[in-house]
This record gives C-alpha cells, sequence and structure tokens, in this order.
C-alpha cells in the first residue's frame, strides 16, 4: 500500500519537475545502520535504506518546492514508512541589508502497523526577519506555528516557536551568538476517555488507559498495556514502556523557555571550532503522556523539543580539507529532565521520580563532493544513562549516502 | 490511492507556472571561466540579479590576488540559511562573469569560511539551493 504511494508520488513529482522545467531535482539515496532501533535497553539492530525526490522552482521572489520520501526497514517488519512535503517560501528584501521572509507548507507521514498511529498530516507557517545591525552583526526573529493530525487523535497538536538571536563577529575571526527562544505545544486531546481497560488500536496496538499509579500501567516487561513486548517497536520488538497515554478531558499544553549562547573561531582555512551551551525551562504545563521514547528516524510526537527541561553543551571541529573533503566531528553532553513522566523501575512500577536522561554523543561526518553529486558517510555514538532503567542503554549509529541534484532546463547554471 | 489525490492539483499547478527568470545575456555560470577568489567581506547587500528571481546574496569582497573589491554573487536563498559578517575572511571558486554594464562579477561555486565549506553549485555550475529554507533532513542525532 504505502509502496504504491510512494511509486505514485515519486512518478508524478518526477514528471512534474522535468515538464515543468523545474530549477532544481535533488534524488537522494541513505543506507543507515543502526544497533539500537527503539532506543532501549532492549536493542534492536536494523538497517534501513532511505529514498528520497526533492524538486524546487523559483517564481521570482516566491519559491515552491515539494519532497518525497521512502524508508525501507531490512529487518524489523511493518515500519516502512513514506512522507512527503509541498510547500512555498518568499523572500522579501526591506532594504538591501534586511529582509522579511514568509513559507507555509503541509507535510504527511504514512507509517504501517506498529507505527501506524503516527501517521500524519498537518501544515505549518513560519515568518522571519533578519537584518544587518552592522556589517559584524546579525539580528534574526523568527515564528514558526504549526498544526499535526495523527491517525490517533491522542496526538493531534498545534505548536508555536518564536526565536530571537543577535550574533557579533570579531575581528579575531571570533563569532559569538546569543539565542533566546520561546515554545508552546497544545495536545488538543491527549487523553484516554476511559478509566480502565485496555483498547485495542485500529492498528493492532494496545494502549493501557490508566491513571497511572502502582499496579496501572503496562511497564517495562508486565505484559500489559503498549509495554506488552509489542509496543510501538515494531512486531519483534520485546522492550519498551509503549506509548502510555493518561486518562482525562480536554487537552493540556507544554510551554518553555530556553537561552543559548555559542562561540565559534575559526583557525587558518582548514579548521572552524564551536562551543555552545543551552538551557531550557519549562514554564508551564508538563507532559501529557506517562511515557515517552525515542524512535531512530521515526518521530514521536510526545518526545520532542517541547517535552523536557534542563542543559545541553556541544563542541564541534570541521576541517576543510583539500579536494573538496570536509570532515566534522562533535560532541553534545545533555541533561534532560521529563516533567509528568515518571521513571519505572525493572518491574514497570512507577518510582515516583520524574525521569531525567542524561546522554553523551559522538559525532562524526566525512564528505566529499564530486562534480555531480555529493557522498557522505556520518558515524554517532551515544551512552545514555537515565533515572528509568528502560533507557539505560548505547549504541551506535552509520549513515552512508549520496546526493544527487540536477537542474532541470537551465543552461549553464543559471539560478 | 485518495489520501494523495491532494497533490495531483498543487503539482499540475507547479507544471502550469513559467519557469522561473530568463538568463540575462553574457550572466550565467560558464564552467571555463571559473577562477579562485579569497578576501575580506566588506559589505553584505541583497541585490536583484536576475529577471524573476528573488534577490541574492551579494558580497563585496576585498580580493587579496587582485588587489580591488570584487562583487561575489552567492544564492538567493542564502540571505537566512547562513549568516556572513563584514570582515570575515572568505574564499571560494566561481565563474568570473560580466554583466551588461561591464561589472565584473563572480559567480560563486563554492565558499569557504570560519573553516567550513559550502557548497553552492555543483561542479558543473547548477545550483544547489533549494526551497523550503526552514526545512530540516531526517531525524537522527545532533545536527550531522
Amino acid at each position: 500500500m504505502i509502496r504504491n504511494k510512494m511509486r505514485c508520488v515519486v512518478l508524478l513529482l518526477f514528471a512534474v519537475a522535468v515538464s515543468a522545467q523545474a530549477g532544481t531535482i535533488t534524488l537522494a539515496f541513505n543506507q543507515h545502520a543502526t544497533q539500537n532501533l527503539f532506543q532501549t535497553k532492549d536493542a534492536v539492530a536494523d538497517q534501513i535504506s532511505a529514498f528520497s525526490l526533492a524538486l524546487e522552482k523559483d517564481m521570482a521572489a516566491l519559491s515552491v518546492f515539494a519532497n518525497a520520501e521512502y524508508s525501507a526497514f531490512h529487518q524489523t517488519a511493518g515500519l516502512d514508512f513514506f512522507a512527503a512535503d509541498i510547500g512555498l517560501d518568499y523572500l522579501v528584501p526591506s532594504g538591501s541589508k534586511s529582509a522579511f521572509y514568509f513559507a507555509a507548507g503541509g507535510a504527511g507521514a504514512f507509517y504501517s502497523d506498529y507505527y501506524a498511529g503516527f501517521s500524519t498530516v498537518g501544515g505549518g507557517l513560519t515568518g522571519a526577519f533578519k537584518t544587518y545591525l552592522a556589517p559584524s552583526s546579525i539580528l534574526k526573529v523568527q515564528w514558526q506555528g504549526t498544526y499535526a493530525s495523527y491517525a490517533d487523535s491522542l496526538f493531534d497538536y498545534v505548536s508555536q516557536v518564536a526565536v530571537i538571536s543577535i550574533d557579533k563577529y570579531f575581528q579575531t575571526r571570533t563569532t559569538l551568538k546569543a539565542d533566546a527562544e520561546y515554545g508552546y505545544k497544545y495536545f488538543l486531546h491527549p487523553f484516554e476517555p476511559e478509566a480502565a481497560g485496555a483498547l485495542m488500536e485500529p492498528a493492532g496496538t494496545v494502549l493501557m488507559a490508566t491513571g497511572g499509579g502502582p499496579g496501572g500501567p503496562g511497564g517495562h516487561d508486565s505484559g500489559s498495556g503498549s509495554g506488552n513486548g509489542s509496543g510501538w517497536g515494531g512486531s519483534h520488538y520485546e522492550g519498551g514502556s509503549g506509548f502510555i497515554p493518561r486518562t482525562g478531558e480536554g487537552g493540556a499544553g507544554i510551554g518553555h523557555v530556553s537561552a543559548s549562547f555559542l562561540a565559534a573561531q575559526g583557525i587558518g582555512d582548514v579548521v572552524g571550532l564551536s562551543a555552545s551551551a543551552m538551557r531550557q525551562w519549562i514554564v508551564s504545563g508538563e507532559n501529557p503522556f506517562m511515557s515517552i521514547e525515542e524512535f531512530y528516524l521515526v518521530p514521536n510526537p510526545t518526545s520532542d523539543s517541547f517535552s523536557w527541561e534542563g542543559g545541553q553543551l556541544t563542541g564541534r571541529i570541521t576541517l576543510s580539507l583539500p579536494w573538496s573533503i570536509e570532515i566534522k566531528t562533535g560532541y553534545t553532553y545533555s541533561d534532560k529532565t521529563y516533567p509528568g513522566v515518571d521513571s519505572m523501575d525493572a518491574d514497570g512500577l512507577p518510582t515516583g521520580v520524574v525521569r531525567n536522561d542524561i546522554r553523551h554523543l559522538f559525532e562524526a561526518r566525512l564528505e566529499k563532493n564530486f562534480r555531480q553529486f555529493t557522498v557522505f558517510l556520518t558515524y554517532s555514538h551515544v551512552d545514555n544513562a537515565s533515572t528509568d532503567p528502560l533507557f539505560v542503554w548505547s549504541g551506535g549509529y552509520i549513515m552512508a549516502g549520496f546526493q544527487w541534484s540536477l537542474s532541470a532546463g537551465r543552461k549553464g547554471g543559471r539560478s | 490511492m485518495r489520501r494523495i489525490a491532494w497533490l495531483v492539483p498543487i503539482v499540475a499547478l507547479l507544471a502550469a507556472l513559467p519557469a522561473a527568470g530568463q538568463a540575462t545575456a553574457g550572466h550565467f555560470y560558464d564552467v571555463d571561466k571559473e577562477v579562485r577568489f579569497e578576501g575580506t567581506v566588506r559589505e553584505i547587500v541583497l541585490e536583484p540579479r536576475y529577471k524573476g528571481t528573488a534577490p541574492f546574496l551579494v558580497l563585496r569582497v576585498e580580493d587579496k590576488a587582485r588587489a580591488k573589491t570584487v562583487t561575489i554573487e552567492v544564492s538567493p536563498s542564502w540571505f537566512f540559511g547562513e549568516d556572513v559578517h563584514g570582515g570575515e575572511n572568505v574564499k571560494g571558486i566561481g565563474s568570473l562573469s560580466e554583466a551588461p554594464d561591464g561589472t565584473v562579477t563572480i559567480i560563486a561555486r563554492e565558499l569557504q569560511l570560519r573553516g567550513e565549506t559550502l557548497t553552492l553549485r555543483d561542479k558543473r555550475g547548477f545550483p544547489g539551493w533549494q526551497g523550503g529554507r526552514g526545512r530540516k533532513g531526517p531525524k537522527r542525532f545532533g545536527g550531522f
């Protein structure tokens, strides 16, 4: 079913791109290998092949874009998914040093089997303003609003994020940048109406409606709720607490503010260094769901930048080498607390301790540009400690890919 | 199939729309006229460069080798995507181009600044920038 959709959309986009002499067509293939697909202590290895086709067309200051992507999981059945988005954006200069930017778009992602509840369609609006306060100093303001509707309506939400940033470049080749952000996400109806009892998801996933408390939700290995071993992680997944909604009515919101600071230093023509620190606080509400899980490549609407408070430190080194080769390495330390989410013990019972994760992330990327395409290889390694033993895990991820861009109907690389 | 039916009129509209802009005579990326440049950014402006396209980010760079200020044409979308500052050292590769008014411009294909290489066009000169400037890649870890 998904493959048929993917074929139709890809063929349609490609045919239109060529016939319409679209500005740029980009074909990409990424091959992923992961040691821990569901990012819990019960590691499940897999490989994923992802194909994508993107096209873009400029009409004066207006740009129209579309993208279609299909991801196939090799070893875990039922997780293949298709995603597409389409939109337009508009750049409005305000003098020679400033500009406004507006974008509107729609997106859809269609999952099958155990992730079917995450299938979504939605739309977003973006407005931004950028200006040079001085040649060496930039001020940016951005607002982004999003609406998403899910196959499982528990996840439906609206959100908004507003960011303001200012930077300054110094003759020592140092750049300092500060950001402040406010974000708010409102789940429209995140609760199960029933007080108790197992509800069968349309896609076959069992959700446990419960008010929580000892003996309530399905735990790590309790065999109840979505933590019965099937969870959201596919037919062979044997771990995870799955997804556990609370009972209740109405909507629930969670808001945060964050501040970040970045310092970057160029050394010669080859080396770029940067260090950044970020702190986020939840200022209203808490997570309305009792559990939070991350899945590799599959966005979980309950686990994102809105769901935590804490801090993050990042350091990066970039090497720009001859023959169009670039190497990037980075390390990120994060300390995240998830308000409203209880840690569970090994038996799957709530401990009364708000879940807190400490993560060490190492990343490296090697990229080489050839005449007509780009190839790259990335490696990531994560060590995750948590107050919830289910989420004490470590694992490596490799992604290799190539990207081929071609310009349709434009001679000589015109814009 | 019904779920994606909404895409049909949209992509049909895309097909019906005219291609963006018309080439300005003598101003296009010519791989036979590629040169290297290196210098300090003295001015950053948004300028209309092609008929029917968004304004381009244009850098006035004090070129070391040429001992004069040259105009570097970057791309239309970069104004929001990347931050270039006055006083920064940049170097790169681009195609020398002469506008109808005789102004010499380098259409940048590759730009290096702060130790990073930013590829604007492929080696045939085809633009690599895309719409949806706020879009991101697949959800993975970190920023790579």
